[in-house]
Formats: C-alpha cells, structure tokens, sequence
C-alpha cells in the first residue's frame, strides 16, 4: 500500500516537472514587445494628463479675456456717455 | 523503508516547487490576452491625446483672436477721449501726484493741518483741473480722482469738527515772566512772539489791555497761522493808543506863560 502511494507521489511530481515545459510560452521579444506596450500607455497616459492640463489653462485664459472683453466694451459705452456729460 | 520515505520528501519538495514556477511563468495565451488589451488602450489613449491636441490647438488660436481684441478694445477706448498710452501714464503721474500731497496732509495733526489748510484748497484745485481732462472718464481714473475727492473732504470735516483750540494757564511773572508775547514765544505755543495779537484777540472777553494779564487765568491759544485782518488792525490800534499814551509824557510840558 505504501508502495503504491509513493509511486503515485513520485509520478505526481515527474508530471508536475515535465508538463510546464510542454505548454507553449512567449518567447523573449515577445515579452519585450508587450514591455514596449505598457511602457508606451505609461507615457500616453502621462502626456494626456500634461495635455488637460495645458487644456484648463487655456480655457481660463480665454474666460479671463473674454471677461476682459466684456468689461472693456461696458467701459467704451460709459466713457462715451461721461464725455456727452461734461 | 528510509529510502522510500526520502523520496517521497523529494518529490513532494519537487512537486511543490514545480508548482510554483510554473503558476508564475506566463502563458503564451496571457501574452497574447495582455497584448491585445494594450494595443487596444493604447489605441484609446492616442485617439485621445489626438483629440485633445486638436481642442488645445483650437483654444490656442481663440485665445490670440481674443488677446488682440481686448488690445484693439483698449485702443479704442483711448482713441475715444482721445488720448494715447503716454497720456494716460502722464495722466496717471498727475493722480500720483495727488495722492501723494493727500497722504503728506493726513499724517499732520489738526493743528498743523489748519496751518495748512491753504494747501487742501490746491489739492481741491489739482482734483479740479484732473476732471477737466477727458483721461478722467476712464473709469479706473474716475474711481480713483472720486476716492481722492472722498478723502479730501474727510480731511476737511476732520479739520471742522476738531476742536482746534488749546489753552495756557498763566503764571507769575516772577516766576514765569508770563506776558501775551513770551506766552506767544514759547515752543509750545507758537514759537513766534510776533503772534501775541493772536492770543488777545482769540480772549478778548478777558483781556481788555494786553499790556496786563493776571495768574491763573486760563488763555485760550487759536491755531496758529498768519495774522489776520483783524488782527493786525488791532495791533495797530494799540501802537498808536500806545504811542498817543507815551508822548505827553516823552515831550517835555511846556512851561506855562505868565
């Protein structure tokens, strides 16, 4: 009885040794390319990031002008009216 | 009997073992699954990036369109009091101007004040003459000549409600050598004798003759300041009674006739 499990166990392990190596596994450029691949989303996610920001601080300047704009056209219709007055 | 219990350590060392390598090591089909979820995020992401680029070009373009119409704005807003960047900074000087003789007029206290309060009269003109110019309409000027205006006036109420008026108790003239002109002399007081006439017209309900003040009394002592009209009248009036006083006795009675 003892005999038969350790055969068991003894042909467990060699199988456990021996099957890894028959299935099929990514060669070495193959693991490069999919380093390359993340590596690539790492700085795409990065640049977008950079890009929003860039975005935001250009959609404040063009709010803070278009203020600019608006308060400069009310001027322009008060000053005419003060030069009318004096 | 030992040696079938030391294999079965070993293998069961080498099952464990195998186990492990081979749960770590990935599988062509895990390659395989990775890469086509990052192409596919990469896709994602450079579609992205590509539409942003486009809207952070878009506002670039909008920005500039809008920077050089708040600088054509501007232009016209000058043009219309018809004025041009230089004149409005020598304009501005003019205002600088007056807010540096306002800020010199508030740090004096009352009594210097009124000494000078010819000098508020030609801030009022400076303000005056600002608001003739068309660079007044410009409402960063116009807010600035009217908060100078607002403070001028504060300074004049400040200068109406205050109560300008010191006193001077007399003293001995063996003490103090007291008289209306070394009251006047003193530091404290005006530091100038010549201003006694002050300082009796300011208390004519109590000297009648400022030639005599008694101890004790309590002299009111008015701003200093030029003399006024009055005042220098009534230093006249009391040389000549002075001198009408001292001439009989100067010129010798002349003898009588006989």
């Amino acid at each position: 009885m003892k005999k038969t499990i350790a055969g068991l166990v003894v042909a467990g392990a060699l199988i456990a040794i021996l099957a890894p190596g028959c299935t099929s596994r990514p060669n070495e450029e193959e693991l490069k390319q999919l380093e390359d691949l993340k590596a690539e989303v790492t700085s795409l996610d990065r640049e977008i990031s950079a890009k929003e920001s860039e975005k935001s601080a250009l959609a404040r300047a063009v709010a803070d002008k278009n203020a600019k704009l608006a308060q400069c056209e009310k001027e322009k219709a008060l000053v005419t009216e003060r030069i009318k007055g004096m | 009997m030992k040696f079938v219990h030391r294999l079965l350590l070993i293998s069961a060392l080498l099952l464990v073992s195998a186990a492990g390598i081979f749960a770590q090591e990935m599988t062509k089909e895990d390659w395989q699954k990775q890469i086509n979820e990052y192409t596919a995020k990469r896709n994602d992401l450079r579609s992205k990036l590509s539409t942003l680029q486009a809207e952070v070009d878009k506002l670039k373009t909008e920005d500039a369109d809008k920077a050089a119409a708040v600088k054509k704005c501007n232009e016209e807003l000058l043009a219309l009091v018809g004025a041009n960047a230089a004149a409005e900074q020598a304009f501005a000087a003019r205002l600088d101007q007056i807010d540096s003789k306002l800020n010199e007029l508030s740090r004096l206290s009352n009594q210097d004040l009124w000494a000078r309060k010819g000098e508020l009269d030609n801030v009022q003109k400076m303000i005056d003459d600002a608001r003739k110019d068309k660079l007044s309409t410009l409402p960063k000027n116009y807010d600035r000549i009217r908060e100078q205006q607002n403070r001028l006036d504060a300074l004049r109420n400040a200068l109406a409600s205050a109560d300008l008026t010191k006193t001077y108790t007399v003293g001995t003239w063996a003490k103090d050598r007291d008289c209306l002109w070394n009251i006047a002399k003193k530091p404290s007081i005006y530091d100038n004798a010549f201003l006694w006439p002050k300082i009796w017209q300011g208390n004519r309900d109590q000297i009648k003759n400022p030639d005599v003040i008694k101890p004790g009394q309590k002299l009111k002592v008015p701003v200093k300041g030029d003399l006024t009209k009055e005042e220098k009248a009534a230093v006249r009036s009391y040389w000549s009674k002075k001198q009408a006083a001292a001439a009989p006795a100067a010129k010798p009675a002349a003898p009588e006739k006989k």
